[in-house]
């Protein structure tokens, strides 16, 4: 036990603590489940020292893999992006729950699946062939089913949770038929193996296009995206935050992974993205303008964001420049920190207009009105999120949008120029409903629900102001993230064969 | 075709027709069992798969995990099908449709 790897404790201590911080928050079901809280966040806490260890580990051997029996596992430095990502934004989210769930019954459930699925997304991370990704894969769908439909009393987020299910489910099936098609043409399931087996067959062509389709489901490829405003809206805000921050990001990674594997098959992977890309921007802020409930409309612009990854990671593979990848990497660690902060941030003026007074009415962008006099911090927490998202200067938004801007540019390519210039107008296009919400919120005249709103807790404020310190300070300073965005970049891109 | 190439396009077949089955039905527990079928042909296939790649063992520990998710994937699915029939009364998807644009 005691030579393995520190990655595979990185992902083993989660999971192997899920079914206790389960079993304790049941036996001591005292004070709303404080018990299940402290349990979760020792987890998450110990979860960070097996990280520093592995990161260690990464810097100074490089990428590491240890196999159990035919199961190899692989971490490299995407896994420790993911990793990073999915592991700080659980515990900030852990942190930020004690005072937002503390009115629901049997939370035991809800910081279980919380743990679990931080380590399903670390595992997802690390995983080394296709259906060993497919696993980690359904086990995270499986963990943010149950989070999803948490309010199992309300219509709404049972209608959120079905929708989410059924894709999910069909998702799930749609790579399992790839995988089939794989093994049955390559005779491996190796992501590497399968690299290097792969030739130029129509059917294998088929198998990427399902993992496409069904890990695209998980990243919310528009038109593969009407689960995700739902589950988003409808769920907790902290696992929204999750959801947005870090579930469908891991899908997206899911799916670069199992397509690099078949890379060879086609030369179009790069402008397939690209493609994808622009209707995830387009169709994203389209809907988003409008929205009038601010979690609705953050999940929508979840959808843009994607776009942009997808289009700085269309552009790395087309033209073969890691800058890219970094980029994209890059805007998807800011995304993570942004998108939590504006998710955590509406959801404590959610929580203490509407949640504290036993409702379960949407945030509407009415509601904000004013709510800044009365909640300073939160409501600022909220404005540097959604202009941070805008790409507004000096947040870290801009930085990473930039970054992916400057790797289109340099292709040299007019048309990937004027795909450049249209993303960089839908970012604008975005102000349209970012702005309005920081309008509302520092108005003068006081909405009804502002008037009648409870205190706010101290611990929902704490996770607020740090999300909201580091999206200054890295979009001041965005070499902060470089050690982590870059060698990702050039993983990721290794693994396209480049 | 061979026997295994049957079974393939079996299975493939099979869970085209789950996948119709969800795109038009509307009570939900039978649309766990769209699903069901669905993942019942994604089974034959892989078992397909498995037996074409001379990979029997990697065949069989697949579908077993597989068999292992998708029942709870179902268990989930129906065990949300009775909480909508508790709240809402129905089981027609028809009726789950608040969330919209």
């Amino acid at each position: 036990m005691a030579d393995l790897p520190a990655f595979i404790w990185l992902l083993l201590v989660p999971l192997i603590a899920t079914p206790f911080v389960y079993l304790v928050g049941r036996i001591f079901d005292v004070r709303g489940n404080l018990i299940a809280r402290w349990a979760a966040l020792v987890v998450l806490g110990v979860t960070w020292l097996p990280f520093i260890l592995a990161v260690l580990d990464l810097d100074q051997n490089g990428a590491d893999s240890y196999t159990l029996g035919t199961v190899t596992l692989r971490f490299d430095e995407l896994s420790l992006l993911l990793a990073a990502l999915s592991l700080g934004l659980s515990t900030v989210v852990v942190l930020y729950s004690a005072a937002y769930m503390q009115y629901e019954g049997r939370q035991e459930k809800y910081y279980a699946c919380l743990t679990a699925l931080t380590g399903v997304m670390i595992g997802l991370g690390c995983a080394g062939d296709l259906f060993n990704l497919w696993a980690w894969f359904e086990g995270m769908a499986i963990a943010s089913f149950l989070l999803v439909a948490f309010y199992h009393e309300q219509a709404n987020a049972l209608e959120a949770g079905i929708k989410y299910l059924v894709q999910s489910a069909v998702g799930s099936a749609l790579v399992m038929l790839g995988i089939a098609l794989v093994l049955a043409n390559t005779g491996t399931l190796d992501l590497v193996e399968i690299r290097a087996a792969a030739g130029d067959s129509t059917l294998l062509l088929a198998a990427g296009a399902l993992f496409v389709i069904g890990f695209g489901i998980k990243a919310a490829l528009v038109p593969m995206h009407t689960w995700l405003p739902d589950a988003h809206s409808q769920a907790p805000s902290g696992i929204s935050a999750m959801l947005s921050g870090v579930v469908i990001e891991a899908g997206l990674i899911a799916m670069l992974r199992s397509v690099a594997a078949l890379a060879g098959v086609s030369d179009a992977w790069g402008e397939m993205l690209m493609v994808f890309g622009v209707l995830n921007m387009v169709v994203g802020n389209l809907l988003a303008l409008r929205q009038t409930q601010v979690k609705r409309l953050l999940a929508f612009s979840s959808l843009s964001h994607v776009g942009y990854m997808l289009v700085g990671l269309g552009v790395a593979i087309y033209a073969n420049d890691a800058t890219g990848a970094q980029g994209s990497l890059f805007h998807m660690l800011n995304h993570g920190l942004m998108k939590g902060l504006a998710f955590l941030a509406a959801g404590s003026l959610l929580y203490t207009l509407h949640v504290a007074a036993g409702s379960h009415a949407p945030l509407t962008i009415a509601d904000l009105n004013g709510a800044a006099k009365r909640y300073p911090l939160t409501a600022l927490g909220l404005s540097i999120a959604v202009l941070g998202l805008g790409g507004l200067p000096p947040l870290a938004g801009f930085m990473s949008k930039w970054q992916i801007f400057v790797a289109g540019f340099n292709t040299h390519e007019s048309w990937i120029q004027a795909l450049i210039v249209f993303a960089a107008l839908n970012s604008v296009l975005s102000l349209g409903y970012y702005a309005p919400l920081v309008n509302a919120l520092y108005r003068e005249e006081e909405s009804e629900a502002v008037v009648k709103g409870k205190r706010l807790p101290l611990t929902m404020s704490i996770p607020v102001v740090v999300l909201s310190v580091a999206v200054i300070v890295i979009g001041i300073w965005p070499a902060l993230l470089r050690w982590l965005a870059e060698p990702a970049g050039d993983a990721l891109l290794a693994t396209f064969g480049f | 075709m061979s026997d295994v190439e049957i079974l393939l396009v079996g299975g493939f077949m099979l869970a085209g027709v789950g996948l119709y089955g969800l795109l038009v039905i509307r009570n939900l527990i039978k649309v766990v069992v769209a699903m069901q079928i669905m993942v019942k042909g994604v089974l034959l296939a892989l078992a397909a798969a498995a037996e074409t790649s001379g990979q029997i063992n990697l065949g069989q520990s697949m579908i077993l995990t597989v068999i292992v998710a998708d029942t709870v994937v179902a268990v989930i699915g129906l065990a949300l099908a009775v909480q909508v029939r508790r709240v809402k009364g129905t089981l027609d998807v028809r009726e789950l449709s608040e969330l919209r644009g």
